[in-house]
């Protein structure tokens, strides 16, 4: 790593409590311009609250999130927005009343840089952006008229429309099956490839080693282990986490078993 | 069958200030879910920057609904910047009594500032009308008409096809999501209830052309604009439009059963707006949502 550089993204000590209980607690990582980072870790670990804290949805309570180097903290959520951060909803929001096309040139009108973007431009922002996450033949379709799978497809969509730096992906995979998870993989790899940096948040574990080269595990709110998401995903720690005790000690058995053999 | 079609034709042009009435109220009520019980002192006045404008300059009264529509917009930015929106995630109940407060304070302001004395704008043309087919058209109700339609118009326009109106569709669908995506939540706010207010002004303006005001008169504005949004139903200007000539047209064959007179339109209007929300709650022209 180029220690010249600064970090994208920087969190440090970021701590954000619901009544007494910390929900993330002194959580301190970097992001790095143009890598994909998966963020994972059992229910309730942190990871949405993780995301709001970033996007500005929560104000933290305690540490800093620095973007490019400027504290970021602290700053409404369209600020953050217009800064270059994008981002999605595990249970997606489209705005109901408006069809799959203006619901990404919503996107492309307010988000950054977009200080003088005028509509005709946004729509066809709006019509590239389909184009990439595979909805330009539906993009006049009401947004009632379309699938789980699109309704995804479009929340990403709506957010790339922004033209972020950095997206904040919260479990795009959730609900899909294995063929639509392998589409929405390709949707992540072709928005990565126009030079747009991405933090997933995600459950499938396939997803994580698949596409990403770095993971962080989150678990109560704390940083678990960071690093190469298969040797992330064989740490103890991390096993314990998820499955319990008994499970990893089980595991510990077979795996000392298996070098004696 | 010309006394009937007197009625539709009276009924129709009275409609018009009804829907200007409505439109703003229903856009603020939709949007920002806020009861805005300050939108018939928001009528008054804009009827008071008409009345002045033609007492003091002489103009046009029908020229001065921009300048009605500009300062109201100001005032309604202002408003819901610097008080409404510090209460936008409080209870409805909360609305309630802030708006009623706000309908305090402006009413008192007026109070203070023109009497409480009744003030008509009466330009060369009022009270003068062409007859048609031997139904008297009076120019003013038929201006306002136009006025309102215009009103609406350009209101729908401006939701549908510019940067400001996808915006508050955004904010009105989901919030939080507009936000996440560079919406500024505030400012989208203030701009929708001054969107509101600019419609209270114009409707006002139209009014002191039609009769006389006070300060106090901005009440049944308020109870108006909410039978015509719930006749209409919520979330459109065209339901509104239609809501508007819906109560203009009930009112006019109310008052016309003999022996009513106008004791009963009130009534006969309030019992149709219980009878849409029993049959159809959701408004003559409203979608389920």
């Amino acid at each position: 790593m180029n220690t010249a550089a600064e970090p994208q993204l920087e969190l440090r000590g970021v701590t954000k409590r619901f009544g007494g209980v910390g929900a993330v607690d002194g959580v301190t990582f970097q992001v790095e311009k143009g890598e994909i980072l998966g963020v994972i870790g059992p229910n309730g670990a942190g990871k949405t609250t993780l995301l709001n804290c970033i996007s500005g949805v929560h104000r933290v309570d305690g540490g800093d999130i620095r973007w490019e180097g400027r504290s970021i903290a602290g700053l409404p959520p369209h600020r953050i927005a217009r800064l270059g951060i994008g981002r999605t909803f595990q249970i997606v929001r489209p705005f109901g009343s408006m069809t799959v096309r203006e619901n990404a040139a919503v996107g492309a009108l307010f988000g950054s840089s977009a200080a003088r973007r005028g509509l005709k431009e946004a729509f066809e922002v709006a019509d590239q952006v389909l184009e990439l996450v595979g909805l330009k033949a539906k993009a006049d379709h009401p947004v009632s008229a379309l699938t789980i799978p699109d309704r995804k497809r479009l929340e990403v969509a709506r957010a790339v429309a922004t033209r972020p730096q950095l997206l904040l992906l919260d479990e795009v995979m959730a609900g899909l099956n294995n063929v639509e998870i392998d589409e929405a993989l390709e949707m992540v790899r072709a928005v990565h490839a126009t030079g747009v940096t991405v933090l997933l948040i995600e459950h499938v574990m396939r997803v994580i080693v698949g596409i990403c080269r770095r993971a962080i595990v989150l678990d109560f709110g704390h940083v678990l282990a960071e690093g190469e998401p298969e040797v992330v995903l064989r740490d103890e720690r991390v096993i314990k986490a998820y499955l319990g005790e008994r499970y990893a000690k089980r595991l510990r058995g077979e795996r000392g078993q298996d070098s004696a053999s | 069958m010309a006394a009937f079609v007197q009625l539709v034709i009276l009924g129709l042009l009275a409609g018009g200030v009804y829907v200007a009435v409505g439109v703003g109220f229903g856009l603020v009520w939709g949007v920002l879910n806020i009861v805005n019980l300050a939108h018939g002192a928001l009528v008054i006045v804009g009827g008071y920057v008409t009345w002045q404008l033609f007492t003091a300059f002489g103009l046009d009264p029908f020229l001065t609904l921009p300048v009605d529509a500009v300062a109201l917009f100001v005032l309604g930015y202002a408003l819901q910047r610097g008080v409404i929106n510090r209460i936008i995630r409080a209870p409805l109940l909360f609305t309630f009594l802030l708006t009623f407060g706000l309908n305090l304070v402006i009413v008192n302001v007026l109070l203070l500032i023109f009497g409480s004395d009744f003030r008509s704008v009466t330009p060369t043309y009022s009270g003068q009308g062409f007859e048609l087919g031997g139904i008297v058209i009076p120019y003013v109700r038929l201006a306002s008409l136009g006025a309102a339609i215009l009103l609406s118009t350009g209101l729908a326009f401006l939701l549908s096809r510019t940067r400001v109106g996808l915006s508050i569709h955004a904010i009105a669908a989901d919030r939080d999501a507009a936000q996440l995506v560079g919406i500024d939540l505030r400012h989208t706010y203030a701009v929708t209830y001054g969107l509101g207010a600019a419609c209270a002004g114009v409707a006002g303006g139209l009014i002191a052309m039609i009769q006389a005001i006070t300060p106090t008169a901005g009440e049944p504005y308020t109870l108006q604009a909410f039978v015509v949004v719930i006749l209409g139903g919520l979330g459109r200007v065209s339901a509104t439009v239609v809501g508007g000539l819906a109560f203009g047209l009930v009112e006019a064959f109310g008052q016309s059963i003999p022996g009513s007179g106008s004791v009963f339109a009130n009534a006969i209007a309030f019992g149709l707006m219980v009878l849409v929300l029993v049959t159809r709650p959701q408004g003559l022209m409203g979608r389920l949502r």
